[in-house]
């Protein structure tokens, strides 16, 4: 914006200028052409012609002391009409040019090769005196008088006026632009702010528009805000939902989960209750489950994952408190991601739940940012992944199906991975010796 | 040992109910959230299970109310939303173990035990006090790796009084602890009970497990292995 419109205004004041140049031109040229006319008739009214069509002029008679100056840079010409030169100013050197006579009454004004020509036609009768009565009238006769001036002169003032011209234009567009610079910058500093304050709520260093801002951007900013705010309710709203569902659907499922748990059934029957059911079930869970990930958001809120880690571990230390698990979490308090808390939880409820239940009594959860890579590494001292583990990052497989959940669980990590453009990696752990889930997406 | 089930879905907390009085447990119930509440801060009581989605009053809400008044019993959560951010909320809130509906009896109970016993500081669901040993889970109890038949209710005294190894419990506790609100409570029964689990532990008097204290109540007096 600021190029352009100083790009607009440089452009604008270039033609003027050179409009003006033009103008000042034209005019001198023709102040010249006048001045020159003027010569012609003094010149004229100067010379006498004599018997043959012979003119002669007085060198007192000059009406300019320059044409009997050597080298003066103003000089004259008369040709008749043959094209002869009948006289000439003592100023001129060289050769003689050739004209074609001129139109009596006309005249003609060139600028060619540092010189101003004005050749003017006029038709002329001697005059006759005393001696001559008898004689026939004497016939007009045709001349073309010739003036060359030097344009130095005129150059040099045109080249002066172009001078003090750019001079001062010039500087006032700089004066202007400067003045257009500040006043633009000025103006356009609320929104750079907010532009800074909408990348930093990208960013996750802020939960939304805080500054205050001029009255015309205030509206902007509170529709930002409320942008926002809806965005994150409405995932609220939505998980909320999500949840009552999982609640109606799961409680009659608990229903015949216990009905079938509290009456002997022969096996047969048994299976064919107890697969659709473990069906249905594993299908409502992983399905809410998925529903429930809210993947990568642009706006979301940023969120600090090592308070979460914490508050999971502290729940997990409470859920395997006959294991006595040692849980390090060495997760950086600095560090702020722009993943749905929901989202969060999941992700480390899950990692570490599964950790702590194959462990022997280490668990280890770390997370650091590299080269714009993030990489979460959850590790055990436990048994590690089996063989083909990468099964169980599709979804509902079980690793052992003794343990229910866990495939659901890793395959609710490897969606919420997904979605946030990341990979997922099962693999043994250097240190603690048992398995390992690294984590790793762009931020 | 006395249960309290908080669950909304009237089937539901039949069902749990029944699993865990089958159990032996003291079971009482509530259908809501301030039900529920009363009930768990008032009652004496070794183990709750609370569903989360409760009407009324929130579960988590429960959950609070519990710990603040210094109850400090285990609780179970029962939960449909398996989101890891309501479980870790439940368990920060003050419950010791969270169940995903919907689950099996066996898994309801083995974590009830669980939580009963831990609370009780014993570290395994084998209570092992000098030479008897009361398996929670089989429900058995041996003397010497002798099996000793008792009846459901010596069981449940026993249980209770290993589970307090060392500290003195009264007749009233007993009782409450053996009986739901409901059910008449008669303090004598409980001597009678007492006296039977003597003479089934220790037949010769030698062993001397149960103290009785006078006026105060009794002590279970052997050693936790």
């Amino acid at each position: 914006m600021l190029v352009v419109a100083s790009c607009v205004l440089a452009a604008f004041m270039a033609l003027c200028a050179e409009g003006l140049i033009q103008a000042f031109q034209s005019s001198a040229a023709e102040v010249q052409r006048d001045k020159m006319q003027a010569l012609v008739y003094a010149l004229l009214g100067a010379a006498e012609a004599g018997e043959g069509g012979t003119l002669s002029l007085l060198g007192s008679a000059l009406p300019d002391p320059r044409l009997s100056r050597v080298d003066s840079g103003l000089s004259a010409l008369i040709f008749n009409d043959r094209g002869n030169v009948v006289w000439r100013s003592r100023s001129f050197t060289g050769d003689v040019p050739d004209i074609g006579s001129e139109v009596p009454g006309q005249s003609a004004f060139t600028e060619v090769a540092g010189h101003f020509t004005l050749s003017y036609g006029v038709r002329w009768a001697a005059e006759s005196n005393g001696l001559h009565l008898f004689s026939s009238p004497p016939k007009p006769r045709r001349y073309t008088v010739m003036i060359m001036e030097d344009d130095a002169a005129y150059q040099a003032k045109l080249e002066a006026f172009r001078h003090t011209l750019w001079i001062g234009f010039g500087s006032s567009a700089a004066v202007l632009l400067l003045v257009q610079l500040l006043v633009l910058n000025w103006g356009l500093s609320p929104l750079r702010k907010l532009t800074q304050e909408l990348r930093r709520v990208e960013t996750g260093d802020q939960a939304r528009i805080l500054g205050s801002y001029p009255t015309e951007l205030t509206p902007l900013a509170d529709g930002l805000n409320a942008m926002l705010q809806n965005e994150r309710s409405q995932q609220t709203r939505y998980r909320n939902a999500l949840g009552d569902l999982a609640h109606s659907l799961k409680t009659p499922l608990a229903v015949l989960r216990g009905v079938l748990d509290s009456n002997p059934l022969e096996p047969p029957l048994r299976t064919q209750f107890e697969e659709p059911l473990r069906r249905v079930q594993d299908i409502a869970e992983y399905q809410l489950k998925r529903a429930g990930t809210v993947g990568r958001r642009t706006l979301s809120e940023p969120v600090a994952p090592r308070p979460i880690v914490e508050k999971t571990l502290a729940a997990l230390a409470k859920v395997y408190a006959d294991k006595g698990i040692q849980f390090a979490n060495e997760v950086p308090p600095a560090l702020r991601l722009r993943v749905d808390s929901g989202d969060m939880f999941e992700l480390f409820g899950n990692l570490s739940d599964n950790a702590a239940k194959w462990c022997k009594k280490r668990v280890r959860i770390a997370a650091s940012v590299n080269r714009r890579e993030l990489l979460i590494e959850v590790e055990d001292d436990g048994p590690g992944f089996p063989e083909h583990a990468e099964n169980l990052l599709e979804r509902g497989v079980r690793a052992d199906s003794r343990t229910p959940g866990q495939g659901i669980g890793l395959a609710t990590v490897a969606d919420i991975v997904a979605s946030n453009e990341g990979r997922i990696e099962l693999g043994r752990s250097a240190t603690l010796g048992g398995g390992k889930v690294s984590l790793r997406w762009p931020v | 040992m006395r249960a309290l089930v908080i669950e909304d879905d009237p089937q539901l907390r039949a069902q749990v109910a029944q699993f865990l009085a089958d159990a032996g447990y003291a079971v009482d119930t509530a259908a809501d959230g301030e039900e529920g509440q009363y009930m768990a801060v008032e009652y004496p009581l070794d183990i709750a299970i609370v569903d989360l989605g409760l009407p009324k009053t929130s579960g988590l809400a429960v959950i609070r109310a519990v710990r603040k008044a210094q109850r400090k019993y285990p609780i179970l959560i029962l939960t449909a939303r398996d989101g890891w951010q309501t479980k870790v909320e439940g368990l920060e809130a003050g419950a010791d173990d969270y169940l995903v509906k919907p689950f099996h009896r066996e898994e309801l109970l083995a974590r009830a035990r669980a939580l009963v016993r831990r609370s009780g500081g014993w570290t395994h669901s084998r209570l092992e006090s000098g030479p008897v040993i009361l398996d929670t889970a089989a429900k058995s109890v041996t003397l010497a790796g002798e099996p000793v038949e008792l009846t459901a209710f010596e069981y449940r005294v026993l249980e209770y009084l290993l589970m307090h190894a060392g500290e003195v419990v009264s007749k009233t506790e007993l009782s409450e602890h053996l009986y739901t609100e409901d059910e008449e409570r008669d303090s004598n029964v409980i001597e009678v009970f007492i006296r039977r689990l003597r003479s089934k532990l220790d037949p010769e008097s030698s062993l001397n497990p149960i103290t009785t204290l006078r006026g105060s109540g009794y002590r279970w007096d052997l050693p936790r292995n």
